[in-house]
């Protein structure tokens, strides 16, 4: 391209915005409303996504040691399940301890078991797996070691905490690829309205010799500048609305755990930029095609 | 410049030709009118000479190029090289008289430098210097078509097609602009005029090439707007 055109390109743009500032205005205006939604969608997303995340990494295997297991298999138990690939955690709970834990939980009802001698809880290995989803799977193969009287994660709970989640990362997503086809419908079809409200102009070019490029190039630097402002201003606002809902949740729901501002921020960054921006250059590109075969 | 030889045009597969075995060439240095009635076919063949539509059979040469087999890319250059007359003007009615012409130099990559020195020079040309910064849309219809006729010859072009230019016009103004016209011709611009303009034909006495339902039916060389059209 050469330079005059270069620089008439993105003067054509700025002028050609400024020219028709209501479209300008309602286009930005779409583009900010429908990824201002799919953004906060994306929020309330990957929060959920953390939270049950957070909720599943809790979900741990207690594995009881039989009674009458000698010294060197308690050992060796201890060196299997520190050296199996699937776990990330390995403690070890005396009875002592299981016992104190119970007398700490329960009070008063545990009172008459004094001393380790009548303490009828057995020792056990307490530990987390890597991928809260192999929890089934490891219990069942620890099961089978020797030393091991019985294995308890919960069966049932884990099981239905796992389709929970699973339902609710499934919905997000339809829900989140639902608005970003609807963002992606509204912004191409804004834009395409910019474009067929100058098809004179565009015809006109042809008329006078105007290439493709040099008629599509205002045209997508346009498109870009929509997408640019109309995906930064709702990242803006998603800045300022998550940080103080942070600030909220910090002091009201301090159990709640949410994502860090930075890594949301980055993510929406991630989503929402590129989504403006390439739909704004998209948009223009397609919707012109049609009134360049002059 | 212009050689049309055994032409065809129809705009469906099944529909009837619009041009019909058309036959004719143009010299470096013509002004020539082409004339008919109404659907005679005058749009469809300028709209041939920009190569907007390709012939269905035949060949149409211009500047020595076979349109037919000219790529899409090149047709940009070729219209460069074509200045452009419409009856409905065709300017951008928000922009003024200087945008709407700089905007054709523009398109060809010139530089601001040239398009300051040239866009005032072609506008004193045609008569419009003073309403330079006029916005198109407050001109007259006649002041209008003297920025089309500035924007036509702007990239200084061998070929000036100027289809019905006098349509929407007064008798004054349209002697104007086919005076402007002529001078541009007298420079050695090859102009093409479509008209149904019985006046201007006669006034000017140049070649004429009569259309009828598609066909050449008339080609001379001091023509005049004669017979029932």
């Amino acid at each position: 391209m050469p330079c005059s055109s270069f620089f008439y390109a993105w003067g054509e743009a700025l002028r050609s915005l400024y020219r028709n500032k209501w479209m300008t205005v309602a286009s930005i205006g779409v583009v900010i409303v429908t990824l201002l939604m799919l953004g906060g969608f994306m929020l309330v997303h990957l929060n959920l996504n953390h939270i049950t995340e957070d909720v599943k990494s809790q979900v741990e295997i207690i594995v009881y040691i039989k009674d009458d297991a000698t010294l060197h298999e308690r050992n060796e138990l201890r060196e299997r399940l520190i050296a199996h690939r699937a776990l990330a955690e390995v403690r070890f709970v005396s009875k002592d301890e299981a016992l104190r834990r119970m007398k700490d939980k329960l009070g008063d009802v545990v009172e008459g078991y004094g001393g380790s001698a009548d303490n009828p809880l057995p020792d056990s290995f307490e530990v987390r797996t890597y991928e809260p989803e192999a929890v089934s799977a490891v219990a069942e193969e620890l099961a089978r070691y020797p030393a091991v009287a019985k294995v308890d994660y919960g069966k049932a709970t884990v099981e239905g905490l796992f389709k929970a989640t699973r339902a609710v990362q499934l919905v997000g997503l339809m829900l989140m690829i639902g608005l970003a086809v609807t963002a992606i419908f509204l912004i191409a079809h804004t834009i395409r309205l910019t474009v067929f409200i100058r098809r004179r102009e565009i015809m006109i070019m042809k008329y006078v010799g105007a290439t493709n490029w040099f008629i599509r190039w205002p045209f997508i630097l346009e498109g870009l500048i929509i997408g640019l402002c109309g995906a930064v201003l709702p990242l803006g606002a998603l800045y300022y609305i998550y940080a103080a809902s942070l600030e909220w949740v910090s002091h009201n729901l301090m159990f709640l755990s949410l994502v860090p501002l930075p890594l949301v921020m980055a993510e929406l960054v991630k989503y929402l930029l590129p989504l403006g921006t390439g739909l704004g250059i998209l948009g223009s590109a397609f919707s012109m095609d049609r009134f360049l075969r002059v | 410049m212009v050689e049309a030889k055994g032409l065809y045009y129809r705009y469906s597969k099944n529909g009837d030709y619009v041009l019909h075995d058309l036959n004719f060439s143009i010299e470096r240095g013509e002004f020539v009118f082409v004339i008919g009635a109404s659907g005679a076919g005058k749009s469809t063949l300028f709209k041939l000479l920009i190569r907007e539509i390709v012939p269905i059979k035949g060949t149409l040469k211009v500047f020595g190029h076979d349109l037919a087999r000219m790529p899409r890319y090149r047709v940009p250059y070729l219209r460069r090289n074509i200045g452009m007359v419409f009856q409905d003007f065709r300017l951008l009615e928000d922009r003024t008289a200087f945008e709407n012409i700089a905007f054709a130099m523009q398109v060809t990559g010139a530089s601001r430098r040239e398009i300051k020195r040239r866009v005032p020079y072609v506008l004193e040309m045609v008569g419009l210097l003073d309403k330079a910064h006029s916005r198109v849309c407050d001109l007259s219809g006649g002041e209008q078509q003297r920025v089309g006729l500035a924007r036509a010859i702007i990239n200084r072009p061998a070929m000036i097609i100027a289809d019905e230019p006098t349509g929407n016009l007064d008798p004054d103004n349209s002697y104007e602009i086919m005076n402007i016209l002529r001078s541009f011709n007298m420079r050695g611009t090859t102009v093409l005029v479509a008209t149904h303009d019985q006046e201007m034909v006669n006034y000017l006495k140049k070649r004429v090439i009569r259309l009828e339902k598609g066909r050449v039916v008339a080609d001379e060389a001091k023509g005049v707007y004669a017979g029932a059209l």
